[in-house]
């Protein structure tokens, strides 16, 4: 199996989910002659033409408003928002139009788009290009949030967001593109979403979380197993819908739980797990459910130690699960 | 009216006895079922009326000038003309306005105004207003990626709607790639209470289409046949590859805007009355009879056939099953 960036994942999977499927456009800023800001879609323009590989106008809104257009008239749009930090004037796209076409034509009409964002910090992308912004979009129905954490994932799981018959709102984390490898497989495959997987066995606490934050938990965990304390940690991969049945058999299993997220603490989906815990498994529980997540504020700042201070790290994970451990 | 030596326009534009006989049973069934929406209101029976009262002209043009489900149409909630131009009956239009399970364009799902049907490739819409031009740009993209020729889109707005940032990025998008898709603004001069000089910083919206790098051109929106004459114009330039078009009728709302308004808490009744007197079905009507299509006896006829035909579909509509409560989360996802 090819060993692979997550950049190359994500470039792969539009790659050869556009060979297999003509139906399939991207269309974004700078996707086409540049190959978007981050050259995740580089190459595309020569291999698929300028009718299928689109440069937008700086407009958001028709961005996301041209793919849906496209999607009732046939087409798989994948529509590309520069940053995350970008993605409010296409909001009412989202939420108003993509996610409720289906639902107010009663099944006439559907909206199989995907929208992909690159999001998060520790870029030193300050206020405007370091904003995790998946808390908007989780709690609207019609539409499924996806944020994979591994190439395999990247590839398998957007594949399956092009294919998926509804809006698929597919956030990156920056982070990773270039800084994390692994085997990805060759061609067209899918990666469920709705699905969480279990990233590292463990018995003594569930740790959630998805993106980059993922690979932080992991190696906190190691770090924790050394101290003798078994953590499980649980890929979330999409945040809507939440993959119930996973999050409960965990906390089932372990009898603690700390969600870990770099979107903010109020609003973030840690509440909607810790609420899910709490209804559903309460009297598995040996310890209060812990949230970790990014301070309520906009983004991290872009002074050195400020942003420091705002992004989570292995070692502020491996405080809190120690914390948790102790209860 | 025409000078006596000029050719007819229903002649010089091809138009069938048939056609316009059929077109004006669609008018004078628009404006029956309205008014019959506006009677169900006061009853308590219909929550919502949204008036195409006035727009009639603009709207039967336009459907003359659309394929029935070759060409795609995204209206707004003014279009009921449009969409029974289009072939939604007066039943239809009656199970959308009383949210019954049949109704075709929701189900029973959006408050009265928002037409759809896949299989006539009327496009389903939302309240959000301005929000669906940049769906007429996607949709006339995809023709160009699919290498479809021959075809094109039509998407309908009030003058209010060229206000919002989302109107502006669809014809941006559809200036740019010149795209096949025709922007039709029916400019009855007022959003709710707001006048046009407050909407619209020019005189003329069609103005506004150099600012796109598209034809821009002005009607008398209550002339159906100056109406058909532009809306066929620039679809055939579109279908034929010359880009698109920002085409713009004048025409007036003769009743509030909707049944949640008082329209006398900002414009005069003088102004209406004036208005109403231009009122765009008569005028169709006295240009048929002076041209020998048809008779007075006849509209008549015609009208008390649609009357019929609008009490049997209130009836049929007022007896007709809700949606069951079981099928309120169908559809969320597919
Ligand atoms: C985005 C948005 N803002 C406000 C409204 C409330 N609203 C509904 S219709 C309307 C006026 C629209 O006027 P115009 O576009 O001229 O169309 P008309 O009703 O005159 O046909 C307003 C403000 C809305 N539906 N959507
Ligand atoms: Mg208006």
């Amino acid at each position: 199996m090819p060993v692979m960036t997550f950049l190359e994942a994500i470039r792969s999977a539009m790659h050869d989910a556009m060979a297999a499927d003509d139906r399939i456009i991207v269309l974004g800023e700078d996707v086409a002659v540049r190959g978007g800001v981050f050259l995740a879609t580089e190459g595309l323009l020569a291999r698929f033409g300028e009718r299928r590989v689109i440069d937008m106008p700086i407009a958001e809104c028709a961005i996301v408003g041209v793919a849906i257009g496209a999607a009732i008239h046939g087409l798989l749009p994948i529509a590309e928002i520069q940053f995350a930090d970008y993605i409010y004037p296409a909001i009412d796209q989202i939420l108003n139009e993509a996610a409720r076409l289906r639902y107010r034509s009663n099944g006439d009409w559907s909206c199989p788009i995907v929208v992909r964002a690159p999001f998060g910090a520790g870029i030193h992308g300050a206020l405007y290009h370091s904003q995790s912004v998946e808390r908007l979009f989780t709690s609207t129905p019609g539409i499924k949030v996806v944020i994979p954490s591994t190439p395999a994932d990247a590839k398998g799981l957007l594949i399956a967001a092009i294919h998926d018959p509804d809006p698929v709102i597919f956030f990156e984390h920056k982070q990773l593109y270039r800084s994390v490898r692994g085997e990805v497989p060759e061609g067209i495959y899918h990666e469920p979403i709705g699905k969480a997987v279990v990233r590292r066995s463990g018995a003594d606490m569930s740790v959630f979380s998805y993106g980059l934050m993922v690979h932080y938990a992991l190696t906190a965990a190691e770090q924790l197993a050394a101290e003798g304390i078994d953590a499980e940690v649980i890929d979330l991969r999409t945040l809507a819908p939440l993959d119930r049945a996973a999050i409960l058999a965990s906390v089932e299993k372990t009898g603690r739980a700390l969600i870990v997220h770099e979107d903010v603490l109020t609003g973030g989906i840690g509440g909607e797990i810790a609420a899910i815990i709490a209804e559903h498994a309460f009297e598995y529980l040996d310890a209060p459910v812990r949230r970790l997540a990014s301070p309520d504020l906009f983004a991290a700042p872009f002074a050195d130690p400020l942003e420091d201070h705002f992004m989570l790290n292995p070692q502020k994970i491996a405080a809190a699960m120690r914390d948790l451990a102790r209860y | 009216m025409e000078e006596a030596h000029e050719v007819p326009p229903h002649i010089r534009l091809g138009l069938s006895r048939q056609r316009l006989i059929s077109g004006l049973r669609t008018m004078i069934a628009s404006r029956e079922t309205d008014d019959r929406l506006w009677l169900l209101n006061r009853q308590g029976r219909a929550h919502f009326v949204v008036t195409p009262a006035g727009h009639e002209a603009t709207q039967l043009g336009c459907a003359w000038a659309i394929r029935v489900g070759h060409d795609y149409v995204v209206p707004y909630y003014r279009d009921m003309t449009l969409v029974m131009a289009l072939g939604q009956s007066i039943l239809d239009i009656l199970l959308h306005a009383m949210a019954r399970r049949d109704d075709p364009s929701s189900g029973g799902r959006q408050m009265f105004g928002h037409f759809s049907s896949r299989r006539l490739r009327i496009v389903s819409g939302s309240s959000s207003v301005g929000s669906h031009l940049v769906h007429v740009a996607g949709i006339a993209l995809a023709f160009r990626v699919k290498g479809e020729q021959d075809i094109a889109v039509m998407g309908l707005f009030g003058e209010g709607a060229t206000a919002e940032g989302a109107w502006h990025e669809g014809l941006t998008v559809a200036g740019i790639y010149q795209l096949p898709a025709v922007f039709v603004c029916e400019n009855n001069q007022y959003a709710i209470s707001v006048p046009v000089n407050k909407e619209v910083p020019v005189p003329n919206v069609a103005t506004k289409a150099a600012g796109y790098g598209m034809h821009g051109v002005v009607v008398d929106g209550n002339d159906v046949f100056a109406v058909y004459e532009a809306a066929h114009q620039a679809m055939e330039r579109a279908r034929n590859g010359g880009g698109p078009t920002l085409l713009e009728c004048k025409t007036y709302r003769l009743r509030p805007h909707t049944s949640a308004d008082d329209d006398r808490r900002y414009r005069k009744s003088e102004e209406v009355e004036a208005w109403r007197a231009r009122d765009p079905i008569k005028r169709f009507e006295h240009y048929l009879v002076e041209h020998g299509i048809i008779t007075h006896d006849e509209i008549e006829a015609m009208r008390r056939e649609v009357r019929a035909e609008v009490d049997a579909a209130t009836d049929a509509a007022l007896a007709a099953p809700w949606p069951s409560i079981e099928s309120i989360a169908d559809h969320v996802y597919g």
